[in-house]
């Protein structure tokens, strides 16, 4: 609905309530009133405890009746969009503790409710109307429940209740209560396997509830991860150094980090930092010890890498005049991350997974997200989700790792897409030209009177049949 | 001009009146070995190597007392038995190993004992071309000899590539320019190899048996290369390798080594035909 829709809306019910006030002060009798006792709705959310507006819910509204009173009718009003069609009404009128005989009808029409009984409701009496099947506007808010009775001097203003709750109608609660309704549904949750693990309806609101704890899971692996790259590679380097003392430090880091478990270091950092009086935030510091104990991992993955590289290349970069970090960074270091992008990503998969501990510290990640989902449905079904959540990242990654050691294997062995014929055909106009320009000094040696074939790139001297 | 091989004075145009009685006059008046190379008088050698020694571990002696001199534009062939050292040798000329004693001087300037930034500066002038290639296989084939132009001689990228396009289609590889090296054969790998340590412009090329690894259809591909590159370039080259053939036909001079030391040197055909040293002909005559 508009919002200038609704804001009339208000304006007409504003000026009724007016006319009414106005109406009720010119009563002699306004003094008497009908008290409102409450009003309050069942909570039909599922797994939660929130009252959702759009979907079926009880409304229970109690009043007592003033001293002097006759009411012989009561109407329950909701704003707007609320509605009480279709809805069942259970009629309690309580002489104190005793049930009093008085019976009533209720009709209802839109967002009105009208309750006529046969007889006046005298002083004392308690009206209890519960309204079942009712529903709550389905944007959601605070909603008050106002009317209008009728008593022996006519119409009077009800009072208006303490506001309700509400919260608004998603698309994934209509799901749900969509869900709730579907005989499949019923049938099975009515397995106790399905219902404890797969139950749907929480399988729906897990999926939208966790979201937020998911994306606090990537988050930290993925803001953590490139220092953790950065970190290992300098620990990498120091482990294969010339110096005993650099090599001690990262022999130290490494397998003091590898050799506790991730759950200790967690709790070392989280509540032996504020001890000291260093208060950082929760995820920021999830993302440190996330990135601290990944780079000790990558550490020794890039040392492994680093060494596999056979010593004859080394040997080639310096016989170029390359200096050790030349050497490195365009020669060894390519090679290496090639050879260890399968062990890297099988280590992210690790460290994605390895968030979940950080719930026990309080970061508000998936797992916990999960965890206050199953503790408030006493149901396994967001566990599950959980394990979605995890699994959506982990699959596509551990198919890349297949993926791509495949590749490499295959590239090794010098399979692998081949050049464009065109860039062949570049390189040898290209290469024409140098020889044209004159500065060639050994091309010159390959004119044409020497067997020298470019097409076939096969060097044929005479001399080789008499070797 | 593979025709003219037989008379291995022809290859040297200048001066066009020199032949070989000539060459080995000046040779024995300045005290100089025998080779087919021709000498200019009062001429330094390139690559001067002193009572070199190199013990591994400190126990196993490879070179005993290495003496070698290598002039400009020389074709100098290590030919020995394995174990002999040779190899050894040329990786010490390369300081890819450090010598235990001795002195080896490149253009009249000391190498051994400099800290590793000036080693960096002295191997710019050493080509090496390995046993088992070593190319970078990261990188194709051109980028593979654009690489130390462009880090090491900080040529730019268009001066490089063009160098590299030159080198190789030198080596008779221009159109696999933009393969990777796996894609590669052994012997086109090993030519690119060449084309890399060429590109670099050194002042002295060491083939480490460059051929050793190759398979025979391969070989003479990359020797045909060598052969190129000494009869047509002005490279200075120290080559280790067991092809008597190339030995015979290509080097000015032929090196036997044997035990750490060199036993006997000169002309190409003077030792292959005539050794005068007992070790060179039992190991020339078990070749055969």
């Amino acid at each position: 609905m508009s919002l200038r829709k609704r804001s009339e809306r208000r304006g007409a019910v504003a000026i009724v309530t007016t006319l009414m006030l106005a109406l009720s002060l010119a009563m002699p009798t306004s003094a008497l009133a009908l008290t409102t006792n409450k009003a309050t709705a069942r909570p039909n959310e599922d797994g939660g405890s929130s009252v959702i507006g759009g979907l079926d819910t009880r409304l229970t509204w109690e009043g007592t009746v003033e001293e002097g009173e006759e009411v012989t009718e009561v109407t329950l009003m909701l704003p707007d969009d609320g509605t009480f069609d279709g809805a069942t009404t259970k009629i309690t009128v309580l002489d104190g503790l005793k049930r009093a005989k008085l019976e009533g009808e209720a009709v209802a029409n839109g967002s009105q409710l009208t309750v006529t009984f046969k007889e006046p409701a005298t002083a004392g009496y308690l009206l209890r109307l519960e309204v079942e099947g009712m529903r709550f506007p389905s944007e959601g808010g605070d909603i008050v429940v106002s009317g209008s009775y009728v008593n022996q001097a006519g119409e009077q203003t009800l009072a208006d209740s303490k506001p309700i709750k509400t919260i608004a109608n998603t698309p994934l609660q209509a799901l749900v209560a969509q869900l709730d309704e579907a005989p499949w549904v019923q049938a099975w949750n009515s397995n106790p396997f399905l219902g404890m693990f797969f139950k749907p309806q929480l399988l729906a609101t897990a999926f939208a509830t966790l979201v937020p704890g998911w994306l606090l899971c990537l988050l930290i692996v993925v803001i953590a991860y490139p220092f953790a790259i950065v970190l290992g590679l300098v620990f990498a380097l120091m482990k294969i150094s010339k110096h005993r003392l650099l090599r001690f430090i990262s022999t130290l880091y490494i397998n003091v980090l590898r050799g506790t478990p991730l759950f200790l270091q967690i709790y070392i950092m989280f509540f032996g930092l504020p001890m000291m009086n260093i208060n950082i935030d929760n995820n920021v510091l999830g993302v440190i010890v996330i990135a601290i104990n990944a780079s000790a991992y990558l550490a020794e993955i890039f040392r492994a890498g680093i060494q596999s590289i056979p010593q004859g290349q080394y040997e080639a970069a310096s016989s170029l005049g390359m200096n050790y970090f030349q050497t490195m960074f365009s020669i060894i270091l390519p090679q290496t991350i090639r050879r260890v992008i399968p062990t890297v990503t099988s280590d992210f998969i690790t460290s994605y997974k390895d968030t979940s501990l950080l719930s026990s510290v309080g970061v508000m990640e998936l797992m916990m997200f999960a965890k206050n989902l199953t503790s408030v449905s006493g149901n396994m079904t967001p566990y599950v989700a959980a394990a979605i959540f995890y699994l959506v990242v982990t699959l596509p990654l551990i198919k890349v790792v297949s993926i791509v050691e495949e590749r490499i294997a295959n590239s090794e062995r010098g399979g692998g897409p081949r050049p464009k014929g065109k860039n062949a055909a570049k390189a040898a106009e290209a290469s024409n030209g140098a020889k044209l320009s004159g500065l060639a000094v050994h091309a010159q040696a390959l004119d044409d009177e020497h067997a020298y074939d470019s097409a076939m790139g096969q060097m044929t001297p005479s001399y080789a049949s008499e070797v | 001009m593979f025709g003219k091989k037989n008379d291995p004075m022809t290859k040297f145009d200048v001066p066009p009146a020199m032949d070989a009685n000539e060459a080995a006059r000046i040779a024995f008046d300045h005290d100089l070995p025998l080779s087919k190379h021709h000498f200019v008088e009062g001429e330094h050698p390139v690559v001067r190597i002193e009572h070199l020694m190199k013990t591994f571990d400190g126990e196993t002696q490879v070179l005993r007392d290495v003496n070698l001199n290598v002039w400009n534009g020389e074709i100098v062939v290590v030919l020995g038995p394995s174990g002999s050292g040779k190899s050894t040798m040329l990786r010490c000329i390369n300081l890819l190993e450090t010598p235990t004693a001795g002195h080896i001087l490149i253009d009249d300037g000391e190498i051994t004992g400099k800290s590793s930034k000036e080693v960096g500066i002295i191997r710019r002038d050493l080509g090496m071309v390995f046993q088992s290639f070593n190319l970078f296989p990261h990188l194709t084939a051109k980028e593979n000899v654009m690489i130390g132009q462009t880090k090491v001689l900080k040529k730019s990228k268009e001066e490089a590539e063009a160098e590299a396009i030159k080198q190789l289609t030198a080596v008779g590889l221009a159109d696999r320019a933009d393969y990777k090296p796996p894609q590669l054969s052994g012997g086109q790998q090993q030519r690119v190899a060449i084309a890399r340590a060429v590109a670099m412009h050194p002042k002295v090329l060491l083939f480490d048996e460059p051929t050793s690894a190759l398979d025979p259809e391969l070989v003479r591909d990359v020797l045909g290369v060598m052969r190129e590159l000494a009869l047509h370039g002005d490279m200075t080259m120290i080559v280790v390798t067991h092809e008597m053939g190339f030995a015979r036909d290509v080097g000015d001079r032929v090196v036997f080594m044997e035990g750490g030391v060199v036993v006997e040197q000169g002309l190409p055909e003077d030792v292959f035909d005539n050794p005068q040293h007992e070790r060179t002909k039992q190991f020339l005559g078990s070749i055969k």
